[in-house]
């Protein structure tokens, strides 16, 4: 059972970083627009 | 241009300003958008992207040529182009550190009207590192 508790909060300090990683905002320069 | 790019998968918001033809999009909470998907949205929708640039958060990591990339998603990293900012996130290439960075992701090369090559990966050059955490 503890080994169990151990793997997932292995598993969830490896991911979790990842997890909170996105893209938070994008913004572009265009030509031709009319 | 604003209907065919709020389509694209995890877009939350598109704000354009005709009068200096910047276009803001903003991601939908824990989704993920594909920049790419974004440029070639912007030609098929009739206009060219000169520029785009990205804030994002994510950790930084090394490839398998040793190269530095922000990696935001577990399938999804920007290898940064070097410069001096890349090199000061050298120490940081661990899983435990997130990072936010500002940084160009695509500039038009001089000329006409060019479609994005969307086989090219995108590299990120970095112009701002916004926060450690």
């Amino acid at each position: 059972m503890n080994k169990k508790i151990a793997l997932l909060l292995l598993l969830g300090s490896t991911f979790a970083p990842v997890v909170q990683a996105q893209i938070k905002h994008i913004e572009m320069r265009v030509e031709g627009m009319t | 241009m604003k209907q065919h790019l709020g389509r694209q998968s995890g877009v939350q918001s598109v704000e354009v300003s005709l009068i200096d033809g910047k276009v803001e999009i903003t991601p939908k909470e824990d989704e993920q958008i594909d920049p790419t998907q974004l440029l070639k949205a912007t030609y098929d929708s009739g206009v060219t992207a000169a520029e785009m640039d990205m804030t994002a958060r994510g950790k930084v990591v090394k490839d398998e040529s040793g190269n530095l990339a922000l990696q935001i998603a577990p399938n999804r990293s920007f290898a940064l182009v070097p410069n001096e900012l890349s090199k000061g996130l050298e120490s940081l290439a661990d899983p435990a550190t997130l990072i936010t960075i500002r940084g160009q992701l695509y500039k038009k090369p001089p000329g006409k009207k060019q479609k994005v090559d969307t086989a090219i990966p995108l590299k990120l050059m970095i112009l701002e590192v916004e926060k450690k955490e």
